[in-house]
């Protein structure tokens, strides 16, 4: 759902944590910095309800505003979720608390090939919380011929029916797929290559979502897009005439980590949270809320056969997958590009 | 458009405040510093500042930021802000009118009652009353329901994510507040002025263009810069009705502080955007000033 909606919800229901702790004097609490619609209220309540630590939940929508609010300083986080890339740039710039994995009893839950990725190499700061590859969802009832990759998406025919996640590394990216580059080719001059071709895309998209993509796609707005691998499960689960396509141009794997930022004020806590999400029974009940690729090995042996066989949560893909790096300076050179593109320039 | 200058001359009673009156401005006082003189002098800093290569602004003296938004692209965008919300306040001009004086001229108890049928939207949060006009738009949604039903269209309107989505939002939005001190001025609007128009042999027009329109006109001033102002920069709308396809003003300095971490540049606009609003402000205000110096139309 939206980023504002919630946004507002959220700040109402901290305030009246705020007011409710300060009427009991304190207890202990921690402040989780996470994705809108990602961390299910039942998680919280059982680890308040287990600990009695009170867990503020404050939400961003996109990896780059987690980032600038966490610079801003407005508020001291203790447990923060980042994608990857976002997190190899805290990581470089020593953002982060390194994590006592001897409190992180659960780690050893999390999938061989979900460790040490080349953003934590050294598997020191992050955990994965859950992954998922990113890919087409078409309504087959609207489209007859097939989709297979954006050169299908992108076609006159689709003009005005088609949903992108508001999201521009990723339409970015997607063009550099399609011109042979790879995902972390950001430079200005590829930036330069892909330019028209993301201009005459951008002629056919009706609209850009990043919040719930999904749901111009239900309402009948939209035929086809391009969402989260959660949004396309989810699509899946309601109607399975919605089906899953990983674009032939090519894909990347997207992981959201949690982590632990440095001057986080209970770090104690904030590892007690982190083990308990990473319990195989706690971290089933988040994949149940929200279907995305379970890194937690113990967790996906709870998973039920039609869970599994989402073609959108665990699709079939070659291993391993690319993943976002951190390029400096990357986001201003983007957001210029998708501004102008935007303005029909 | 005179009717901007009267604010001034409400201001300039003559009477400087005693202690007693510094006294109960100090709140507002207060209040103003905080939260719009000292974010404005940030802004102002910052517009001059670089920034690093997570973001973070660098204090480090740099115009650049001022001479980027000599691009046309942000002047049109700028530009199409304006028309989008100069539109929003002509309809909710249009519309409002109307209703308004209706209201105003109504026996005292269905007044009050229509009064409160005003105020009931405030009710709702106006992010969840968007998502309703959103169901309302949308393809398969209850507007084109409505007229497929009735055989009006055989296809279904493309409103929801155009620009038309857009304009419906924000007149939607806005439109209390024209009405309000439409409403206002209306109300205190001395029938027997219009008798005597009639009894001199004005015509309806007549008496519409040369009393009721110059009586009501600090209303439609009032009224007029609450809507414009706050579309001009309105962000959410554009973004949840208008599929974040078309960016306007707000949308893209919004974007400077979160999706490009470019504050500084951000900063820019802002000062920018705030210095030509009072450019135009103190420009109607003059003009408006000098016409009724001159005797009025």
């Amino acid at each position: 759902m939206n980023r504002i909606f919630f946004g507002a919800a959220r700040v109402f229901v901290s305030l009246a944590l705020v007011a409710a702790l300060s009427a009991r004097g304190g207890a202990r609490s921690i402040t989780l910095f996470a994705w809108t619609e990602y961390v299910p209220q039942p998680v919280i309540d059982g680890f308040t309800k287990e600990t009695g630590i009170r867990v503020r939940y404050e939400t961003f929508s996109s990896g780059e505003e987690m980032l600038s609010k966490l610079l801003a300083g407005g508020t001291a986080y203790d447990v923060i979720q980042p994608p990857e890339y976002i997190a190899e740039a805290l990581i470089r710039n020593g953002l982060l608390m390194p994590l006592d994995f001897g409190q992180l009893p659960h780690f050893s839950n999390i999938l061989p090939e979900f460790r040490g990725m080349a953003f934590d190499p050294g598997q020191k700061y992050t955990v994965p919380y859950m992954a998922g590859i990113s890919g087409i969802v078409v309504n087959t009832a609207k489209v007859r011929r097939p989709i297979r990759g954006f050169k299908d998406l992108f076609s006159p025919e689709l003009r005005g029916r088609i949903v992108f996640v508001d999201d521009g590394r990723e339409v970015v990216t997607a063009a550099l797929r399609t011109l042979g580059f790879g995902p972390n080719d950001i430079r200005p001059e590829t930036l330069a290559r892909v330019r028209p071709l993301l201009a005459s895309w951008f002629s056919l998209i009706k609209l850009f979502d990043s919040d719930s993509p999904k749901t111009a796609l239900l309402n009948g707005d939209v035929d086809a897009g391009y969402v989260w691998c959660g949004e396309a499960a989810l699509l899946w689960n309601q109607d399975h005439r919605f089906h899953f396509v990983l674009p032939e141009e090519g894909y990347h794997m997207a992981v959201d980590v949690v982590a632990i930022p440095k001057g986080a004020p209970d770090a104690a806590a904030a590892h007690a949270f982190i083990d308990y999400i990473l319990r195989p029974e706690v971290s089933r009940q988040i994949s149940d809320a929200f279907p995305y690729m379970n890194p937690n090995g113990a967790a996906r042996r709870l998973l039920t056969a039609d869970q599994l066989s989402n073609p959108a949560s665990y699709p079939a893909y070659h291993a391993p997958a690319e993943i976002f790096r951190h390029i400096p300076g990357s986001g201003a050179w983007i957001d210029a590009l998708v501004t102008d593109l935007k303005n029909g320039r | 458009m005179q009717a901007w200058a009267l604010p001034s001359e409400s201001v300039s009673t003559g009477r400087r405040p005693g202690a007693g009156g510094w006294l109960l401005l100090a709140p507002m006082i207060g209040w103003l510093t905080i939260f719009v003189a000292a974010p404005m002098g940030f802004l102002l800093v910052y517009s001059f500042c670089g920034r690093d290569d997570l973001g973070r602004v660098v204090y480090s003296f740099t115009g650049e930021n001022y001479a980027r938004i000599l691009d046309p692209i942000y002047l049109r965008i700028l530009g199409r802000s304006a028309a989008y919300a100069a539109l929003s306040t002509l309809l909710c001009l249009v519309i409002g009118f109307p209703a308004a004086w209706f209201i105003a001229r109504s026996p005292e108890r269905r007044k009050e009652r229509l009064l409160v049928l005003l105020m009931i939207p405030f009710w709702t949060s106006f992010l969840i009353r968007t998502y309703a006009w959103i169901a309302i738009l949308k393809s398969e949604g209850l507007l084109n329901g409505l007229l497929e039903w009735a055989h009006v269209i055989t296809a279904p309107l493309d409103i929801l994510y155009t620009p038309v989505a857009v304009v419906i939002g924000l007149v939607y939005a806005y439109l209390p507040f024209m009405m309000l001190p439409i409403y206002g001025s209306a109300e205190k609007l001395d029938p027997s002025l219009i008798e005597a128009a009639h009894d001199l042999g004005a015509g309806p027009t007549r008496v519409f263009l040369e009393v009721i329109l110059p009586l009501t006109r600090p209303g439609i001033g009032a009224g007029v810069l609450l809507v414009f102002v706050p579309a001009l920069g309105m962000f959410a709308i554009t973004d949840l009705m208008g599929g974040a396809r078309v960016p306007m003003i707000g949308n893209v300095i919004q974007n400077q502080f979160v999706k490009a971490r470019n504050a500084p540049f951000g900063a820019a606009l802002g000062v920018v955007f705030t210095l030509l609003f009072v450019v135009v402000y103190t420009w109607v205000l003059r003009r408006g000033a000098r016409k009724s110096a001159g005797g009025g139309p």
